[in-house]
């Protein structure tokens, strides 16, 4: 399988060539375009069970795309995600990454999916009550609204929950109010994100909250 | 007339320097920027005929274009145009091959193109969405616009695209609305819903991102009006 992102940061969007027997599991709703003799079958995401926990109570979509070349020559396949801004890919090698509602895009064959529990202050924070857990080996594509920083967190750091995108099993998440009932309100910040432990994070540079907050403001 | 494309490609702006005596048409409400001198005229073009319901179907999707008419009369004239969301802009040649457009894919062309609205081979099975097509002949300029990047797919046999990620193909291309995997359940809970299937051989202009998805990612989390 050979893969190039286009479009960066702005419009980033995975162009990918499938050879011969290659397969590739993507977030229902991605492809935009692809050949026409690719095979598409539409699975329950990592199980009919994690399936139904990922989408009822973790915000993902119930269901994935496997895509897979049956043919002898290659093909290919266009990735995107709905909102504007970067794409990001990981490679994991037996380690683990759980993703926020709405950043997955794809994986390869040898990445397993399932769901971890993000505790109850996510739950309150409207961002479910698990997370798109994804292990194993191989190739992680995900999406950002905005640009995408990556972070190494030891210790203590603390994030905007719009803002977070992605980050490994080490990190715990503690949902809070940025600066006290009266602070929270007024600076606009609401509730924050201590994150604690080690491993990476991965932020993006804009909120979709923040638009739909500024796009509130102006319906009338 | 000479055609720059400014900001490519997540800001782009067309500036068109317009020679005397020479016309472009644009999408109403595409002009940023122009010469004091210049002429404008706003039409309303409407879908060609088809009968009394025929009218009346089209008047109740809105299938009507507001196009404005710049003319730069006894001086040389410049305009900058652009359209309303992030992306790119595409100029395109027309000659032999009829473009077919996706309506918010047009965004300019000059007098030797006729556009024809109410493409009938595929809008009635975009229910819900309120696109329409409209066809480019003749032989000049298009101005093509996108949210996100444009890419082009020269078909050879069959291509498939997600219908929210069309924005035009020469209508050498035969194509035919169908389900993207193997079964219709899937088709519908995959959430690629219909795709549209090209079939022979041309240029198709897809865009990188979906309005109508990020449309309703947003929208959803919008108060109801």
């Amino acid at each position: 399988m050979k893969y190039e992102i286009r479009y960066k940061p702005a419009f980033a969007t995975v162009f990918l060539t499938l050879n011969p027997g290659d397969r590739l599991t993507a977030e229902a709703g991605a492809m935009a375009s692809m050949a026409a003799p690719l095979s598409m079958q539409t699975e329950f995401s990592g199980g009919l069970i994690p399936g139904l926990l990922k989408k009822f109570l973790g915000g993902e979509s119930l269901f994935v795309n496997v895509f897979t070349n049956e043919t002898q020559q290659p093909l290919e396949l266009v990735l995107t995600q709905s909102t504007v801004g970067d794409v990001g890919l990981i490679e994991l090698q037996g380690n683990e990454i759980c993703f926020q509602p709405g950043a997955y895009i794809a994986h390869t064959p040898g990445v397993q999916m399932g769901v971890q529990w993000a505790g109850f202050s996510s739950w309150f924070a409207g961002e479910g009550l698990f997370k798109l857990r994804l292990s194993g080996r191989g190739l992680v594509f995900f999406g950002a609204y905005g640009g995408l920083s990556q972070r190494r967190v030891n210790g203590d750091f603390t994030v905007d929950t719009g803002h977070l995108v992605a980050y490994e099993p080490g990190i715990q998440m503690n949902i809070r109010l940025a600066s006290g009932l009266i602070g929270s309100v007024t600076s606009g910040e609401g509730l924050v994100n201590r994150l604690t432990g080690q491993g990476t994070v991965y932020l993006q540079s804009r909120s979709t909250d923040g638009l739909v907050r500024f796009l509130r403001s102006k319906l009338r | 007339m000479k055609v720059d494309i400014l900001h490519q490609p997540e800001s782009a702006i067309a500036k068109i320097d317009m020679a005397p005596q020479e016309e472009l048409t644009a999408e109403a409400g595409a002009m940023v920027s122009m010469s004091g001198h210049m002429n404008v005229n706003t039409t309303l073009r409407k879908g060609k005929g088809g009968g009394v319901f025929g009218g009346l179907k089209r008047m109740l999707a809105g299938e009507s274009l507001f196009l404005s008419v710049f003319r730069s009369g006894e001086q040389p004239a410049e305009i900058y145009l652009a359209p309303k969301l992030m992306g790119d802009i595409l100029p395109y040649q027309i000659d032999q091959h009829e473009l077919v457009i996706q309506s918010t894919g047009y965004l300019a062309s000059t007098p030797g193109v006729d556009l024809d609205l109410g493409f009938q081979g595929l809008k009635s099975v975009f229910s819900g969405e309120s696109i329409f097509w409209l066809t480019a002949s003749g032989s000049g300029l298009v101005l093509l616009s996108a949210f996100g990047g444009i890419y082009e797919i020269k078909v050879d046999g069959e291509y498939i695209v997600d219908t929210g990620h069309i924005v035009a193909f020469e209508k050498t291309l035969s194509f035919s609305i169908t389900k993207a995997g193997s079964s219709w359940v899937g088709a519908f809970l995959g959430g690629e819903g219909l795709v549209c299937r090209f079939q022979g051989q041309g240029r198709l202009f897809c865009q990188t991102h979906n309005p109508g998805a990020f449309g309703r990612l947003i929208g959803s989390k919008l108060p109801p009006r």
